[in-house]
């Protein structure tokens, strides 16, 4: 397959685009340290209103952080945000600690606060997170009200006083405004930072396609609680923040300051970078700007969120978002129309020689499975496939091939047997320790990002090819490593995805390409990490004539680079000519293991699967 | 020692009561309704409102139930019927239904004011010694209320074509639609009659509390915490035990620890039963307790 491995044209480095960005992001971090020396000579009354605003915006970027990006909403951020504000008060009140140590354990203690909750509450998923988080935030509230003696009861404790600047500083205003207004800043960035790195899409992945991005080598779970538990110290930092703007009370943070969290989150655009700030501004300025009867004020509140909600489910900032690009796409129109049939054509199907005895590279050994309490879907199954072979697994419908390729990788774990990868027993190691193996799959529906573009879904295929992705990810364009390795990742998806034959596809949303597209991602996030075994689960589903050609020859290319290959699939014109062996399964079953025409040959074959 | 349960069993029957509103709610659309505590305030403060201006206490219980389920069914279609649709958005209800819970008990408040008003003695006068313990009759008709109520649904649900159509609704809203079920109304049917349960309660506990429109924000939280102590989430009856359970917990703790316990003593018990079993005491899931019938998980 020559043609499609000639180098695809690569995106060139778009400096110029670079440049005019930087320029206009230095613009815009000038006009904000502007408003900020503007705010911090104005009137206390002002000043409050902006502060509080800030706060929230911090407490809601924390919020979505973890909702926005991995899909978790947590309703404990008005807890965190709590014991930062009270931990920082008391102890600085009643026990004189200095207020910056305070900083750091306060950030320290929530974050890992933050992550045992999150260990606990992620046993369960979905709807049980967000009920977890809001039951120890109910948890913390019942406390403050109720020991008096320390937290002061429902009266709550006047908070400590932010220390002034040093007199060679005075002409800066106040300083608790530089201080809350650049970790509003910081908060920002950091955000932004991870938004512009690898681990983005990562993060997505894990979010809307769990299994894809353990096939990938990421340890979801860890990441999930180290992620919460940032979210958590961010919150914890805005309750340290906000016990210098008065008095600390426990309906300040109850359980309807995380859903008001929520509100701005929503109101503003989740997963956006400034949504939540914007989101924030509107819900803390509320009360101030519709100064009515406080009842209808809560009433009319009460009504813009819901409006909010039923009318703008993706916020503000997503509703500005989609406009722009409408925009934008009116002024380019879409310029793949016509490219969007032609896939490269199939080359003709090498017969690649294959290695006879070579050793064995994934080996089953009396594996048995079964789903719940019912019965056994796996029973007593052995299976051998060589290195450098492709290996069928076949079988009707239901007779467990896809429950074998599931033990194989390691989304489940047999009951009896083992499994061997390179001679290495791994059946007790989870999906993401096989990938460092050398083992990748494909799923049979296609586990992908919808919003993302199948360049950055590939993206997610070379997590464990580059290093330390998570530790740099807070920082990652502001480092040149950072930099150089997003490059070199982009240039690598594209490609892969180039030399499957989506090199077309690269910059659509994954929601808008065809079927036969997101298979191909599929296989070009595997591929991109030069695995030395790959697992696919019916590649084939639903392609045209022409893919399935295509798809054929992208992998017998792949045999010839010494990629071991197990298949599984239905079609069987398609498989048969790529396999070195195929291994029938029926009813949990191997029936049979053998070279294509022994199996074509086999009579019970030819009763059971073939239909004859 | 007497004494407390049995006023527990009494109190718990009325968190049952809203724990079970909660529950049934969330059995059919899978979300909960956080207005759920003010629609038991409806209630309230219209059958107080009513019985104050003379009509007789049966009447003003009526419209004030019949209120409430007006109430309750707004509150499905503003509030979760839009955000389900889209279904862009699995979380958006949890916004929603917290504006509506807000709209609902400000204009409450708008209209009868902030302070409690009286609600009319249903059965207060009458007591019953029972061994060495006396119960009220308000408090008896609590829990034989309760015990109907929640006998009677699981009844509806198991052996009656809407209560399997319920169930058919909860399990997958798209097959249940397909085979003719409109699970529209099933979802309606289904906030109405969780409004009535939180109105019932609302009743039950009226000549106690007094009328208040912040009374919502109270029960819904206990009614909450039974239902998730319970495992009401799975099985509305379980809600149920869930109450009982807090109530005699709440009790306990306000006889035996001191005259504040009941505060915060239900929320430990409520993080220690989370902790070994997230999904509630009562629940197929729960690793110490499982129900005879086998759960099928699914690949």
């Amino acid at each position: 397959m020559a043609p499609a491995f000639d180098t695809q044209p690569v995106t060139a480095p778009r400096l110029r685009v670079g440049r005019w960005r930087a320029a206009g992001l230095l613009a815009v971090l000038i006009a904000y340290l502007a408003a900020t020396a503007y705010v911090a000579h104005t009137d206390l009354g002002l000043q409050s209103l902006v502060l509080v605003a800030a706060v929230f915006g911090i407490l809601a970027i924390s919020l979505d952080l973890v909702a926005g990006m991995l899909g978790l909403y947590s309703l404990g951020q008005g807890g965190f945000f709590g014991i930062g504000a009270y931990a920082t008060t008391i102890l600085a009140n009643d026990y004189g600690w200095n207020v910056f140590g305070l900083l750091a354990l306060v950030l320290a203690a929530t974050g890992l606060i933050g992550m045992a909750v999150g260990a606990m509450s992620l046993r369960v998923s979905g709807l049980y997170f967000a009920i977890t988080t809001f039951i120890f935030t109910l948890v913390l509230t019942v406390l403050a009200t109720d020991m008096v003696t320390v937290t002061g009861g429902l009266q709550g404790l006047l908070g400590p006083a932010f220390p002034d600047f040093p007199t060679s500083l005075e002409w800066l205003g106040t300083p608790l405004v530089w201080c809350i207004m650049l970790a509003l800043l910081a908060c920002l960035c950091l955000v932004w930072n991870i938004r512009h790195s690898p681990l983005y899409p990562i993060l997505l992945s894990i979010r809307d396609a769990e299994p894809f991005a353990e096939a990938a080598g990421a340890r979801t779970a860890a990441i999930k609680v180290g992620v919460f538990g940032v979210s958590a110290a961010m919150a914890g930092g805005a309750g340290w923040l906000f016990s210098f703007l008065g008095v600390v009370s426990p309906s300040q943070f109850d359980w309807s300051v995380s859903l008001n969290v929520l509100v701005m989150v929503l109101i503003g655009g989740i997963n956006t970078s400034v949504g939540p700030v914007v989101g924030a501004m509107f819900v803390s300025m509320f009360p101030n700007v519709v100064n009515i009867n406080p009842w209808l004020q809560e009433i009319v509140y009460g009504a813009l969120s819901i409006l909010a909600i039923t009318l703008l489910p993706d916020g503000v900032v997503g509703i500005a978002r989609r406009a722009l690009a409408r925009r934008a796409g009116e002024i380019a129109p879409v310029a793949d129309a016509a490219s969007a049939e032609a896939l490269p054509a199939a080359p003709t199907v090498a017969s690649a020689a294959s290695p006879k005895d070579s050793e064995i590279i994934v080996e089953c050994r009396s594996i048995e499975f079964g789903y719940g309490l019912g019965p056994k879907v796996l029973r007593n199954v052995d299976l051998a496939v060589r290195r450098g072979h492709i290996h069928g697994l076949i079988g009707p419908n239901g007779s467990g091939k896809s429950t074998l390729a599931n033990v194989i990788s390691g989304r489940l774990t047999p009951h009896a047997g083992e499994v061997l990868l390179k001679g290495t027993r791994v059946d007790g190691m989870p999906a993401s320790s096989r990938s460092r193996l050398g083992l990748r799959r494909t799923f049979q529906a296609a586990q992908l990002v919808k919003e993302l573009t199948p360049t950055q879904n590939v993206m997610v295929g070379l997590f464990d090819r580059v290093p330390r992705i998570v530790g740099r990810a807070p920082l990652w364009p502001m480092l040149a490593s950072g930099r150089r390795d997003l490059a070199a990742m982009q240039r690598r998806a594209s490609e892969a995805l180039g030399l499957v034959g989506a090199g077309d596809w690269t910059s659509r949303q994954v929601a808008d390409v065809p079927h036969g597209i997101e298979q191909l991602t599929q296989l070009a996030s595997v591929c991109v990490a030069g695995p030395d075994i790959i697992v696919l689960d019916e590649p084939a589903t639903g392609l045209s004539a022409k893919e399935v050609r295509h798809l054929a020859a992208i992998l017998a290319n792949l045999k010839t680079q010494g990629v071991t290959m197990i298949i599984i699939e239905h079609q069987t014109r398609f498989l048969f000519p790529l396999c070195d062996r195929v291994t029938v399964l029926n009813a949990g079953e191997v029936i049979l293991t053998g070279s294509a025409d022994e199996v074509r040959a086999d009579p019970v074959v030819r009763q059971v699967y073939l239909g004859e | 020692m007497l004494q407390f349960v049995l006023s527990g069993v009494a109190i718990g029957s009325i968190y049952g009561l809203i724990g079970m509103a909660l529950a049934i709610s969330f059995y059919v659309t899978r979300i909960i309704n956080f207005a759920q505590g003010q629609l038991m305030m409806v209630t309230v403060m219209v059958t107080a409102e009513l019985a104050s201006s003379g009509y007789p206490v049966w009447l003003a219980a009526l419209a004030g139930l019949a209120c409430s389920c007006i109430v309750g069914i707004l509150s499905y279609v503003i509030a979760v019927r839009p955000i389900l649709l889209s279904n862009r958005f699995s979380f958006g209800w949890l916004v929603s239904t917290l504006g509506f819970a807000v709209i609902v008990e400000n204009a409450a408040a708008y209209i009868w004011g902030p302070t409690s008003q009286a609600f009319p003695p249903i059965l207060n006068g009458i007591s019953l010694p029972i061994g060495g313990a006396v119960l009220t009759a308000q408090q008896l008709l609590a829990i034989v209320t309760a015990a109907v109520l929640a006998a009677g649904f699981e009844i509806v649900r198991r052996y009656t074509l809407f209560g399997k159509l319920g169930m058919a609704t909860a399990a997958d809203p798209e097959m249940a639609s397909a085979i003719g079920a409109n699970t529209a109304i099933v979802a309606i049917v289904a906030f109405a009659v969780s409004a009535v349960y939180a109105g019932i309660a609302g009743l039950l506990i009226g000549p106690s509390t007094f009328a208040n429109p912040y009374l919502g924000d109270t029960f819904g939280t206990y009614g909450f915490i039974a239902m998730m102590i319970g495992g009401g989430t799975e099985r509305p009856i379980a809600a149920m035990f869930g109450g009982l359970l807090l109530g005699v917990c709440a009790e306990g703790a306000n006889a035996l620890i001191n005259s504040q316990a009941s505060d915060w003593f239900p929320f430990i018990v409520l993080v220690l039963i989370l902790i070994v079993s997230p999904k509630g005491l009562f629940s197929t899931s729960n690793p110490l307790f499982r129900p005879r019938r086998a759960a099928v998980t699914r690949g």
